[in-house]
């Protein structure tokens, strides 16, 4: 049965029901509170996560790591609600988690980590990562991230990964109109930008937390600053979205009906 | 059959983190670290490595579901010396405090005859008093409400600042997310606690993904749940309370987080006592942060005896008084929240502690009822601890009760937190017999220091509410009361707002920023979530007995209208909808009949809550 | 003046796609001369089909390797026929090839990449993209310096391209290095009448967690939820979307839609779709859930609660009214009509 390096790039973005701010400064735009806004893992991020830990899972021997640039105080936090989730072995590197950030950038560092974890083997290593973020929402970074360690081997918007005993990976990729691509791959190494995958979120387990907390502080406090630039914004605003909106209070079902119908059929 | 559980050992656990569990981790893990930052002490559980010491909090995050405060911060600043408040996000010292009386700008508050003839004189001499806007500001501010020298500050960004430090320090783990379920009770001693099932269903019964809540074994249990914690409230259950022990006065504090406007004024450490409005029972608050928002809530107590009662309600009617409106008119709702304050005070003080086990905070009746602070003792009383804690440790003593209480209770009898409970212990007794006796009783109680008081009987809660007929008695008949009841039940929705409506509150004008409907309030600022596979935390424990009521308060109550009128009168709890803040707890109407200190309701440990952190 | 390269693939069918066209109408907008490179098994069909769009040279990548959608071959391809047309700014629609693609070609180029921009213009003499940060909740304006730029243009950000047909001659260009170990095994769809994501929709219906919960009777009825919210997308070939608490009840136990997967998800953490109307039933229009109505233009609801989300600015019109009741009429009332047709 294979064995697998899963490395994880995964960053952190706010929770997602904040309410936020744009507001820009000399180093570009960045969020209102950005800092004190609670962070949560990036969604997808998370599902490449607990895609990893069950591949790992499933075959003994394989380990999981998780990269990820973010500032080193909100990464502390958050690892306090992933850590029980998952195992895995955290790089930290201590950088902006913004999305307006450059995506090409923030691959560097990542690929960079990736490239230094020590006893790293290429011919076992699957890249895992969210095929886009919550935050710059460009759905880039992976792709450049697999081209830094020159795996041409990619995949995007990975709903399942099925190994094969020979180490053949099955891939089920979203495309168009709500079906899947099935692709296979002759083997590590790999990159897979996830969508959501199949896998609910893991529940807390403290064993797993006590384990992974002791290596976690280690790596935050040897994680490095790092820069990462930003694109010439002209502007950053939030979208004018109040309508008008007419409220219908009145009216039976029928009448109701009879004006959706109406609505619908015009052009 | 009993599901096999799992089971992890470790030194010391903790239950909740709060401001309790804050400066015992704060104090305790300065200890457990010797100067060169190696291990001053060795763990028993894993030998050869420091103390495992190990939090577990209910809440998604640790700066989660909790209220912002003014506080002296005597007990805070003797952790950190150097505390610098603009270290903390919304943090500021107090910089001028008033006490203000509202007057009722809208007619349709209960004021009693003696009120209602202050009133009346203060409207008469209005050239000739400082009349502002429909209030009046006290001449001066009793000593004993005094926060000179404070600061005001979201207990939601204090605790991240505490808990960022302390996982930094490496030397205690803080988890979020982790609800614990009850303590192991062994033979009259506590031997750890076991954490919530996941993957269960609403009622509890294994679902998919089923994992039994794990044991975590510790020499040592650190009870900080608070309030209305269930491993407290089981504690007590089970290995009995002191004599004269009580906890019958409560009060749910509600509060918005607001942007201010451009054209507010009002400098950050600015703060506003009210009394007076919108019912005189009703104590409101107003903290002005940096950057310009503000904190605002209110108090409802356990002794407003409206069966109707509800805090978000209340809270925009006090918001839409004219003292307050010309600041906040144009602002927007940024966060809000809600909890339940243990307003007994000292006189809810459980045994501090027992074999292998101590409580602290606020559940451990450390709160000062008469100057209206709890933070600052909850602090104190797990500094307390944790000097004990590394005193027994360094000593090789065990956590007996003996022990404890030789050390931790020793520390804490000794302190301000003792001294100042004891003169508070009974300062709003008063109140039970009415809105000025008790202003006069806590008057009485302060100015001298606690030697006298005003007697009264303190009722359990729920032997103080009157039905709607009664409360609403010659002002809406029966008939019209029983129709709006059959309206409203009709829709799944609480009383308040159609009988407080009728007896001649205007309706909330919504504006979508500041003004919401109680629905949106639960999507902003975080929104109100709850983890799946977590079973119901709120349970009616007999459904007959609900069915009695007929006056369901914990629905009128309930901060986050997570309880509705359900069929054949027992209410349905909504466990995404819940803020967690306890009400429900004491206004049940209902006491068990093998036990009068006990309601119809059972408050459990759960997931889920607001995602607030400027709380 | 950047020289504009705008680059597309074939579809598995030969054809260009309507979001492909867009961006040909896009190119055309700018102003200046720009190239086409073309990708696919056999673009002359294609290319043909827009003789008449302006460009003034046509390259072309071809072969069956180049006929499905990889990684490693729609990279080496696109960064050929990149190279070839040594442009400055390219321009490429959203599609999940080039989403897939175009990045890691970015990197090959030593440029720079934008991606789900949602408009382009001519600002000063230079390009500038507009695109949303944030789950659509922030919108930016932005541009760049270094080339050569790649803007993947999402789909509904111009005209689609209408034009002459005629006979082109295109320019092959050879792709150095197109090695892969990945083989494409096909496609899997769900049946056709289990379809219920349609992109060209005109309009899409969102479910709400409404629809599964306690009615005025103090029950549920997802059967007779599920059998009007599919008699609905039967009867007037809407897109299906939900709310995330809808499709995340699977979670609690409840009793779910068993048509609806995460793939329906509208809102923050699911897809932002484009439809030109948009009917929310049984959802609250929460701020989080409304993000991925971003591009749908002419919006309703139906909600018993009049002061939903929806009710605030969110939705043109809300109907304050049971959906079950209206939905059944709804579809009565369809029914009758196709009939009648």
């Amino acid at each position: 049965m294979p064995q697998f390096q899963i490395v994880v790039c995964g960053s952190i973005v706010p929770d997602p029901l904040q309410t936020l701010e744009p507001v820009t400064g000399p180093a570009g735009p960045s969020l209102k509170n950005e800092l004190m806004l609670p962070a949560v893992l990036d969604p997808w991020a998370g599902h490449a996560l607990y895609e990893a830990a069950n591949l790992a899972r499933n075959h003994p021997g394989s380990k999981v790591y998780l990269v990820s640039a973010a500032p080193k105080a909100k990464l502390q936090q958050v690892m306090m609600t992933v850590g029980q989730k998952a195992p895995f072995e955290l790089v930290a590197i201590d950088a902006s988690a913004s999305g307006f950030t450059e995506a090409a950038d923030v691959a560097a560092l990542l690929a960079g980590a990736i490239a230094a974890i020590p006893g790293l083997d290429r011919s076992r290593l699957l890249v895992f990562g969210g095929w886009e973020s919550a935050s710059r929402g460009a759905g880039v970074t992976m792709q450049m991230v697999g081209e830094r360690l020159g795996i041409a081997e990619q995949f995007l918007a990975v709903d399942q990964l099925t190994v094969g005993e020979d180490g053949t990976l099955e891939v089920l990729e979203r495309i168009e109109g709500g079906s899947h691509q099935i692709s296979s791959c002759q083997g590590a190494p790999a990159v897979f930008g996830w969508a959501t995958g199949n896998l609910p979120e893991p529940r807390n387990n403290p064993q797993v937390g006590m384990q992974n907390m002791r290596a976690i502080m280690p790596a935050l406090q040897k994680a490095k600053p790092a820069s990462t630039g930003v694109p010439s914004f002209v502007s950053v605003s939030l979208p004018k979205q109040q309508r008008e909106t007419r409220v219908v209070k009145d009216l039976t079902p029928d009448e109701v009906a009879r004006e959706i119908v109406a609505w619908i059929g015009e052009n | 059959m009993e599901p096999e559980r799992q089971q992890m050992d470790v030194d010391i656990v903790c239950v909740g983190f709060g401001p309790a569990a804050g400066g015992f981790l704060t104090t305790l893990s300065r200890g457990l670290a010797a100067g060169d930052g190696a291990p001053a002490l060795e763990s028993i559980v894993a030998p050869g490595m420091p103390p495992q010491v190990i939090c577990y909090e209910r809440s998604d995050d640790v700066g989660f579901g909790v209220s912002g405060i003014v506080t002296r911060a005597r007990g805070i600043r003797a952790t950190f010396p150097d505390l610098d408040p603009a270290a903390i996000p919304m943090a500021a010292p107090v910089r001028e405090e008033k006490v203000i009386y509202l007057l009722d700008p809208v007619g349709a508050s209960r004021r009693s005859i003696g009120l209602r003839a202050i009133d009346s004189l203060i409207r008469s001499f209005r050239f000739g008093l400082p009349l502002d806007h429909g209030a009046i500001e006290l001449p001066y501010t009793p000593e004993f409400l005094r926060k000179h020298g404070g600061m005001v500050m979201s207990i939601g960004q204090f605790n991240q600042w505490v808990g960022s430090q302390l996982m930094a320090s490496g030397a205690v783990q803080v988890w979020p997310g982790t609800p614990v379920a009850q303590a192991l009770i062994e033979d009259g001693k506590i031997a750890g606690v076991r954490l919530v099932d996941q993957g269960v269903e609403k009622d509890g019964a294994p679902g998919p993904g089923f994992l039994p809540g794990m044991d975590i074994r510790a020499a040592l249990t650190v009870v900080a749940d608070g309030p209305v914690g269930a491993v407290s409230r089981q504690i007590d259950a089970e290995l009995g309370v002191p004599q004269g022990y009580q906890r019958r006065d409560w009060a749910v504090g509600c509060k918005f987080v607001i942007d201010l406007p451009e054209s507010c004024n009002l400098e950050p450490g600015t703060v506003f006592h009210t009394l007076g409005y919108p019912e005189p029972e009703i104590f409101g608050f107003f903290y002005v942060h940096p950057e310009r928002v503000a904190s605002a809530g209110i108090f409802v107590p356990s002794w407003f005896t409206s069966p109707v009662r509800t805090s978000y309600r209340y809270l925009q009617h006090f918001l839409l008084h004219p003292f307050f409106w010309r600041y906040v008119q144009g602002g927007r709702l940024r966060s809000w929240g809600a909890k339940s304050l243990q307003e007994s005070g000292r006189r809810g003080e459980p045994f501090l502690a027992g074999d292998g086990y101590a409580r602290i905070g606020e559940g451990s009746g450390s709160t000062n009822v008469l100057t209206g602070s709890g933070v600052d003792e909850a602090w104190t009383t797990g500094t307390q601890l944790a000097e004990a804690v590394l005193e027994l440790l360094r000593e090789g003593r065990s956590f007996t009760r003996a022990n404890l209480e030789s050390t931790y209770v020793a520390r804490r009898r000794r302190s301000w937190v003792e001294k100042e409970g004891r003169i508070a212990e009974k300062a709003r007794d008063g109140f039970q017999r009415g809105f000025l006796t008790g202003l006069a009783g806590m008057a009485l109680s302060g100015f001298t220091k606690g030697i006298f008081t005003m007697p009264a009987r303190v009722e359990e809660p729920y032997e103080t509410i009157p039905t709607p007929y009664e409360y609403y008695r010659g002002r809406i008949s029966d008939h019209e009361i029983a129709k709006i009841r059959e309206q409203c039940a009709a829709r799944c929705i609480p009383l308040h707002d159609a009988l407080m409506e009728r007896a001649g509150w205007p309706a909330i004008e919504y504006d979508g920023q500041l003004l919401v409907s109680h629905q949106d309030a639960l999507l902003m600022g975080g929104k109100v979530q709850a983890p799946p596979g977590y079973a119901d935390h709120v349970v009616f424990i007999d459904p007959a007995l609900c069915k009695t009521c007929g006056s369901p308060v914990c629905v009128e109550i309930c901060s986050a209208e997570a309880i509705t009128p359900g069929p054949d009168g027992v209410p349905v709890f909504d466990r995404e909808k819940c803020v967690h803040c306890g009400a429900c707890l004491w206004n049940c109407t209902r006491a068990l009949p093998d036990d009068s200190g006990r309601t119809n309701v059972e408050f459990r440990a759960g997931a889920g809550g607001l995602h607030s952190v400027e709380n | 003046m950047d020289r504009i390269l705008v680059l597309l693939h074939t579809d598995a069918d030969g054809v260009l796609s309507k979001t492909a066209l867009e961006v040909l109408s896009a190119a055309n907008a700018l102003g200046g001369e720009f190239v086409v490179g073309l990708c696919g098994r056999d673009v002359q069909a294609a290319a043909d089909s827009i003789a008449g769009c302006g460009a003034s040279r046509l390259l072309a990548v071809s072969g069956d390797t180049f006929g499905e959608s990889r990684y490693a071959t729609d990279a080496a391809a696109a960064e050929a026929l990149c190279r070839a047309a040594g442009a400055g700014l390219i321009l490429a629609p959203a599609s999940v090839r080039w989403a897939r693609a175009l990045p890691g070609v970015a990197h090959r180029l030593a440029g720079v990449i934008d991606t789900h921009v949602t408009s382009i213009s001519m600002e000063d003499g230079a390009p500038r993209v507009g695109r949303w940060y944030y789950r659509q909740r922030i919108e930016a304006a932005l541009t760049r310096t270094k080339r050569p730029w790649i803007v993947v243009l999402e789909s509904g950000c111009a005209p689609a391209w209408q034009g002459e047909a005629g006979r082109v001659v295109l320019e092959s260009v050879e792709v150095a290095n197109a090695a892969t170990r990945t083989r494409v095994l096909g496609v899997h769809s769900p049946k056709a009448n289990e379809q219920t994501i349609r992109p060209d929709a005109a309009l899409l219906f969102v479910a709400g967690a409404g629809w599964t919960k306690k009615q005025a009777d103090g029950q549920p009825h997802v059967d007779v939820a599920g059998e009007l919210i599919l008699g609905f997308l039967r009867n007037s070939a809407a897109s299906l979307g939900s709310s995330k608490s809808l499709v995340d009840l699977s979670g609690e136990g409840q009793a779910v839609l068993p048509f609806l997967t995460h793939m329906n998800q509208v809102g923050q953490t699911g897809s932002t779709p484009r439809h030109p109307k948009g009917l929310a039933t049984c959802c609250h229009g929460e701020e989080p859930h409304v993000v991925g109505w971003r591009f749908i233009n002419d919006r309703r609801a139906v909600n018993l609660d009049a002061n939903c989300g929806w009710a605030r600015g969110k939705a043109d019109v809300v109907y304050v009214a049971d959906a079950f009741a209206v939905m059944a009429r709804v579809n009565e009332i369809l029914k009758t009509r196709s009939a009648a047709t």
